[in-house]
């Protein structure tokens, strides 16, 4: 005989496994008992005729006989645990037993120690994603552009979180736990993710560098050796495209506003594209050292 | 000599228990409601943890009784560490209550 069951797409986070509990006490009064328990979703089983209590511990479990061993003496029955740690325990409900023969932490200390791991670990994760928002901070403040704002803003909504998820682990420690790691765990995923393809797409977006120059084919003057301009509107990389013939060798020099050389090629002919420069923000000058007879074409991207 | 923490109440009981000779955790969980006229329960979770910490320290010792074929059961025995811990304990109690009770 087949039995009926179903699956739940459910997600509680570490500091919300109270509230798991009390689901699973809710689900087995409607008849539907835990078969797995998984991070993000459950199996349960239709039986109408059990009711059962359920219980969550966290730990690691060094010696898995002796910790079944000491639930199964006082009639918790082991139900499944999750790959991250969380461990379910059932118990057939009488109600003539008093509400404390359903709890598996009896005393503050114990209950605080069980907290105490699964907060630190939230926290460790928390400081190793918050010394990556910083860096990240670091980076867009030495390689300021468009998407900047949005990446801050991301930034602010990830710390926000992370301060929100500290409050609730902190007064979880202080009074009964009632609460998740995974929900901050995910969000903090999401957010993150979030935030990448915000800057991607944004970065993709921005307004294109190109600039198409076409100088000197015969005799043109130029004035002061300077031929033209150009303005880095954010510091970034761009890529030239530079290809020249002259009839004597010739050099081709970037320079930025202090007259301090940027990029120089020189020679009679020269053709290269994709010439990568990392140029701050502010106004380049081009300069060739002839004044007549040559031919170039430059691509700024 | 250093002095020790005082002991959670869980601890104390347990370690109480096992002085009066070596006794599975269910066995412990039941002296212990009779002795503290149920005001003392040591849940699962509980029990497993202060017995893991207790087993660290080098308070108690895991023995596994009877030979094959025969019910083997686990029980925890108390080293003199323990019992070491456990006198701390009770005269860290005697002294407050009786500093308590002078005048």
């Amino acid at each position: 005989m087949s039995k009926e069951t179903k699956r739940t797409f459910t997600f509680y986070s570490a500091w919300d496994y109270e509230r798991e509990e009390k689901d699973l006490d809710r689900a087995s009064e409607q008849g539907w008992q835990l078969l797995k328990a998984g991070l993000f979703s459950s199996k349960f089983v239709k039986n109408p005729d059990l009711r059962y209590r359920y219980q969550l511990d966290y730990r690691e479990i060094e010696d898995k006989a002796r910790y079944l061993e000491t639930f199964r003496e006082q009639g918790w029955e082991y139900v499944d645990s999750t790959f991250n740690g969380w461990h379910y325990f059932r118990k057939v409900y009488d109600p003539d037993l008093p509400e404390e023969a359903y709890r598996i932490f009896t005393d503050e200390e114990s209950l605080r120690e069980m907290n105490g791991r699964w907060i630190r670990l939230a926290l460790g994760m928390g400081a190793v994603i918050g010394a990556f928002l910083l860096a990240y901070l670091v980076w867009m403040i030495l390689r300021p552009k468009l998407p900047t704002l949005f990446f801050l803003l991301s930034f602010l909504l990830l710390s926000v979180m992370l301060v929100r998820g500290a409050l609730v682990m902190k007064r979880s420690e202080t009074r009964r736990a009632r609460s998740h790691e995974g929900a901050i765990f995910l969000t903090f995923i999401a957010a993150i993710l979030l935030c990448l393809i915000t800057g991607t797409v944004l970065a993709a977006l921005r307004p294109s560098m190109n600039s198409d120059m076409q100088a000197g084919s015969v005799d043109r003057p130029i004035v002061d050796e300077r031929w033209n301009e150009f303005s880095a509107p954010y510091t970034d990389f761009y890529y030239l495209d530079l290809e020249f013939e002259a009839p004597v060798p010739m050099t081709f020099r970037v320079l930025d506003k202090q007259g301090g050389v940027v990029y120089s090629a020189s020679g009679v002919s020269f053709c290269e594209k994709g010439i990568r420069l990392r140029l701050p923000r502010g106004t380049y000058e081009f300069s060739m050292d002839v004044s007549s007879g040559y031919r170039l074409d430059l691509k700024i991207r | 000599m250093k002095r020790r923490e005082p002991l959670s109440e869980s601890y104390f009981y347990i370690l109480l228990c096992l002085a009066r000779g070596d006794n599975h955790g269910y066995g412990i969980m039941q002296m212990t409601e009779k002795l503290s006229g149920g005001e003392v329960t040591i849940g699962s979770g509980t029990m497993y943890g202060a017995t893991d910490n207790m087993m660290k320290k080098g308070w108690i010792r895991e023995i596994l009784s009877g030979g094959p074929g025969q019910d083997r059961r686990r029980l925890y025995h108390l080293t003199d560490e323990g019992c070491e811990a456990l006198q701390a304990e009770i005269a860290r109690l005697r002294r407050m209550l009786n500093n308590a009770e002078e005048e």
